[in-house]
């Protein structure tokens, strides 16, 4: 009954003669394109939202009171007869660009700023590292609602406030990358060949440090939809504006709309946990393969 | 010691920085005394707002220079007085001391869930690493990462509490039995992604301690395959998720902040979601430090006790 094989199943570290290894494309596997393509089908809809056949999202009545999907109305009616479907596609403009615009921030500063730390090091970097843990020591969601409560609830100023919150965890993931690519032979390589500072930052460490961080940009892409869905559903977010957190809040907040209705609730929830978990399934795949290929090396 | 003593001084320094930045904010992004007083300090007029106004400047020395203010305002901080409510006129610390009680509640009952699941499922998991069980679990718990809180907060609480009405729709806190009935929902949903980040580091720390040659001599001596996993394996594996017990920690605050509103349940979350909605400044700034200040001190307690479980910490400071 405990035979060793029950604890030894794992083979990850068995080494195996393989003859080539399989495209990037193939290893990245079906999942990952699955999950690309759903991303890409809701960033298409969003994009594509003031030229769909669909349903002004504002327009009452369209469907009875919380009428549950029926074809032509495919995710029903919310309390106030709007279309479920026509909401769910502008909800996601908000949702989507204000992510977009946080992680846009938050690499060009964190990375930027890491990269620089982790390659001059010195004072700058002990000063930038600090500047890191201080950030990281405030727990995220009150750091976020800080910024927005004292700037204004508008959609630059929630992605900036996401923004800021990626700063410190990508800065520190390009300070890490940084420090251990400037240390390799080809840098040194560089140097002693003559190259400036700038040349050897931009043609040798950044095309290195980019791509580990282009899967933290997507697992990072996830989080700062959820964070702005998060400050949507306090009523905290973007103050005029419809995202997935406010209709989700909409719909989920009265115990009457939930008996009567689910749906209003259920079809954005599940349309924005399904790109989360494709963002945050996509960036894992990249990584695992990016890091495989590291080791063969 | 010397370990200890840089993380203690490490620590001072965040604890500082972090005020200082969010007084710099009050003070310096718009104009101060509307951001500690909304709407009242430059609308309204007669001479019951110019009181109003006249106590805002001296509660929080608007006539002083900056880092004047600030050394004021952390001293008061420091001694528990954190400024009253302009909106209604209670002082902040009593409301604190009213709602964190209930908060943290909340989170030591979403922890004690989330270890009481995670831990038999890793072992269940890790002692049949890579057969079917093993795989779905993985899939599972991946997917309870991906779930944003406020998303499972809905549906758990339509599936639970509306479609089956298992537990109660409003917060009951009558007794000790009807309280923890329900704040079970909330716990549980905070408790969610919990559980799949100790499942997944715990059961990749088990596996490799697994291949451990002491792991083979318990089982050489015949002893039962639970004992083995219990008695020998899980203790050396648990260092992992001892790390990110104070990283979750943040990630519990945010989420109280979203199981209290949604919940009702009556914590400091609640209650700061409510302040930023009236504009409550002065209220917002204390919970901010308040609850910044505990989250750097857990951080703290949780890298000395895993220094003192793990004396090689020290050396690789």
């Amino acid at each position: 009954m405990a035979d060793a094989s029950t604890i030894d199943g794992s083979t990850a570290f068995e080494v195996i003669d393989e003859p080539a290894p399989p495209s990037v494309a193939r290893q990245l596997g079906l999942g990952f394109w699955l999950s690309s393509a759903f991303v890409v089908l809701v960033v298409a809809l969003a994009l594509l939202a003031p030229i769909l056949p669909i349903a002004d999202p504002d327009q009452t009545a369209i469907g009875g009171r919380l009428e549950g999907p029926r074809p032509g109305l495919w995710f029903g009616a919310d309390s106030t007869g709007r279309d479920v479907l026509s909401l769910t596609i502008w909800g996601s403009r908000i949702s989507l660009l204000v992510g977009f615009i946080a992680i846009v921030i938050g690499f060009s500063i964190g990375g930027t700023v890491g990269i620089a730390a982790g390659y001059f090091r010195g004072l700058f970097d002990k000063v930038v590292s600090f500047i890191f843990v201080t950030l990281l020591s405030f727990p995220a969601l009150i750091l976020a609602i800080l910024i927005t409560t004292l700037l204004g609830r508008t959609v630059l100023w929630v992605s900036v406030s996401l923004g800021v919150l990626a700063i410190a965890p990508v800065g520190r993931l390009a300070r890490a990358q940084t420090l251990v690519f400037a240390e390799r032979e080809f840098v040194t390589a560089a140097r002693i060949l003559g190259a400036s500072d700038r040349r050897i930052l931009v043609k040798e460490l950044l095309p290195n440090v980019v791509i580990p961080m282009s899967a933290l940009a997507l697992l990072g892409m996830g989080i700062a939809i959820v964070a702005e869905g998060t400050l949507a559903f306090l009523a905290i977010s973007v103050e005029d504006g419809f995202s997935w957190g406010r209709q989700i809040q909409d719909a989920g907040s009265s115990v009457r709309d939930l008996e009567e209705g689910p749906h209003a609730a259920l079809f954005p929830i599940g349309v924005l946990f399904l790109t989360v978990l494709s963002l945050n399934y996509a960036g894992d795949r990249i990584r695992d393969v990016f890091d495989a290929k590291e080791l063969q090396l | 010691m010397k370990f200890v003593a840089g993380r203690l001084v490490q620590m001072v320094l965040v604890v500082l920085s972090v005020t200082l930045l969010a007084f710099a904010a009050l003070n310096f992004l718009g104009d101060p005394l509307f951001n500690i007083l909304g709407p009242i300090a430059d609308e309204a007029s007669g001479p019951e707002f110019d009181e109003v106004r006249a106590q805002a400047r001296a509660d929080f020395n608007l006539d002083e220079p900056f880092l004047v203010r600030y050394g004021l305002w952390l001293g008061d901080m420091a001694q528990g007085d954190f400024g009253r409510s302009f909106a209604n006129g209670t002082t902040v610390s009593s409301e604190i001391s009213r709602q964190l009680p209930v908060t943290i509640q909340l989170m030591i009952y979403a922890q004690l869930l989330s270890v009481l699941i995670s831990v038999p499922w890793a072992l269940w998991s890790a002692s049949r690493a890579n057969r079917f069980v093993d795989k779905a679990s993985t899939v599972v718990s991946f997917g309870m990462l991906g779930i944003p809180v406020f998303a499972l907060a809905v549906v758990v609480f339509w599936l639970f509490a509306v479609r089956f009405d298992i537990f109660p729709t409003r917060f009951d806190d009558e007794t000790i039995r009807t309280r923890l009935v329900s704040m079970f929902l909330p716990a549980m949903v905070l408790a969610v992604p919990l559980i799949a980040t100790y499942q997944r580091l715990l059961r990749t720390d088990l596996i490799s301690t697994l291949q451990e040659d002491f792991i083979s001599v318990a089982r050489a001596k015949g002893l039962p395959r639970w004992r083995v996993l219990v008695r020998h394996a899980l203790r050396p594996s648990l260092f992992s998720m001892l790390t990110v017990f104070g990283i979750q920690t943040g990630a519990l605050i945010g989420g109280s902040l979203i199981v209290e509103s949604y919940f009702a349940v009556p914590g400091i979350g609640a209650g700061v979601v409510e302040a930023i909605i009236r504009d409550d400044f002065p209220v917002v700034l204390a919970v901010v430090v308040v609850v910044t200040v505990i989250f750097v001190i857990v951080n703290f307690l949780v890298d000395l006790l895993y220094s003192f479980l793990d004396p090689r910490v020290q050396f690789d400071g």
